[in-house]
């Protein structure tokens, strides 16, 4: 009796075992899309966007209003008072730590992941 | 029974305890004229925001001694340069004045700090891009025949003066990298190891990302989102320079800020240059030194090879891209189809 339980202690054990890559795969790796974006004026915190909340939100800057738009799970740039425009050129934001700044207004926003796709990006 | 029952456990605790990641400070700073981003690992919020505030503090010092045209230390040597006297050099620019000096004669001087005129011809030295149009042919034409080179300065101690009085410095192309390259210093010295200091896309990381090396996104030129993708471990710097960073355009024509000093108009044939290099300012002054040599390999390799950076990756205006063979299997394309690329051992003639 005391043998038979013991084997089902050892099948409950490695069922654990195995559950535990698949609860990382799901829980904790993410796909590196990003769930939310920061937002920051002047290098300070401003707001957090939930990237699956559809909005257009208005961000006062150092030279007016940009304006951010969230469509399915990404965010950009589509207006700003700056000249160069380099921010609304950056286009759609979606992976984790994608960033688009602008720099006259100093208003940036970043896709935030758990696990982000990519720790910098190079432009 | 006991023994492999309690070895069990232990597994599991193990496995478990793996669960709490160290922490991640990343912190963005608005400085050097652009977003600063730092990324700090297994650095916990009060160090992390301490090491940051330090980082800040820099930066602002930097940008103020190196700027080209606000008001400031390198503003009063450029006015005192044109008297061809020996005057005192601000200490903070002397450093700056002997790598830049070392760099630009690597490059074959087409890495040079010295055309600061034309580069305010063009408008370029100026917080926001110029709208055009091009400056008149001709006094593009005389400022190139007077051809400023860092070997007109003369530096003794801190005294300094040119032997030429068309020299102007303008460190557009090495002040970040330099300024980079202080901040990993200073992380350094605060004992962390695992870093990226991003300076507006361009980067230096030491260490890793915990159990993976750090992954960085190199973006597409000519679209939105990402070109390619590289791992990172150990201590390197990516710098990109590109025509679609500051331009203008005008009639129709693409006028972008990296200017060939032997024509005095922007380098033509590539969109974005990205050199790999230990240090930062090596590679900042190399992607523009490759930008001006332009497409052919001819031209670019023997600088890439004076230089000694670690590697290059060079996307031409039709999307044709080269690399040195060491980028090979480094460089992950993130476009579907992947392009095609041209390694540059099989170019050589």
């Amino acid at each position: 009796m005391s043998r038979w339980l013991e084997r089902v202690d050892w099948l409950v054990l490695g069922a654990a075992l195995l559950l535990i890559p698949s609860l990382y795969a799901t829980f904790w790796h993410g796909s590196g899309r990003g769930q939310e974006a920061r937002v920051w004026v002047d290098g300070k915190p401003w707001a957090r966007l939930d990237l699956f909340h559809e909005q257009h939100l208005r961000v006062p800057g150092r030279l007016g209003d940009s304006i951010l738009e969230v469509h399915d799970g990404r965010v950009r740039f589509v207006d700003s008072p700056c000249n160069g425009r380099q921010c609304i050129h950056s286009g759609w934001l979606a992976d984790g730590g994608e960033v688009a700044v602008c720099l006259p207004n100093r208003v940036s926003v970043q896709v935030m992941a758990d696990d982000p796709r990519f720790d910098a990006i190079n432009f | 029974m006991r023994r492999r029952a309690s070895l069990a456990v232990v597994l599991l605790a193990a496995l478990l305890a793996a669960c709490s990641r160290p922490p991640v400070h990343h912190e963005q700073l608005l400085t050097f004229g652009t977003l600063v981003d730092v990324t700090l690992w297994n650095v916990d919020a009060e160090r992390g925001r301490h090491a940051v505030g330090a980082l800040a503090r820099d930066f602002d010092y930097m940008h103020n001694a190196w700027h080209a045209w606000h008001p400031g230390p390198l503003g009063r040597v450029n006015q005192l340069l044109p008297t061809g006297k020996f005057f005192s050099c601000p200490p903070s620019i002397v450093p700056l004045i002997r790598r830049a000096s070392e760099l630009s004669a690597a490059s074959g001087g087409l890495f040079n700090p010295a055309i600061g005129q034309l580069i305010k011809l063009w408008g370029f030295a100026s917080d926001e891009a110029p709208s055009g149009p091009p400056p008149d042919p001709a006094a593009i034409r005389a400022l190139v025949a007077q051809n400023p080179q860092m070997s007109d300065l003369e530096l003794d101690g801190i005294r300094l003066r040119s032997h030429n009085p068309a020299v102007r410095l303008d460190f557009g192309a090495l002040a970040k990298g330099y300024a980079v390259d202080r901040a990993i210093e200073r992380l350094r010295e605060m004992g962390i190891e695992n870093a990226i200091v991003n300076a507006g896309g361009d980067l230096r990381a030491i260490g890793r990302h915990g159990d993976r090396p750090w992954r960085v996104g190199i973006r597409h030129p000519r679209q939105p989102g990402i070109l390619a993708w590289v791992e990172i471990e150990g201590d390197e710097s990516v710098f990109t320079s590109g025509d679609y960073e500051r331009y203008f355009e005008y009639a129709g024509k693409r006028y972008h800020h990296i200017i060939d000093p032997r024509t005095g108009y922007p380098a033509e044939g590539l969109s974005s240059v990205t050199v790999f290099a230990r240090e930062a300012d090596l590679a900042d002054a190399a992607a523009t030194a490759l930008s001006v040599a332009g497409p052919d390999p001819t031209a670019w390799l023997p600088v890439a090879r004076a230089l000694g950076i670690s590697g290059a990756m060079l996307v031409g205006t039709h999307g044709h891209i080269q690399m040195t063979p060491g980028l090979r299997g480094r460089i992950h394309f993130d476009t579907q189809p992947p392009p095609a690329v041209a390694y540059s051992e099989a170019l050589q003639p």
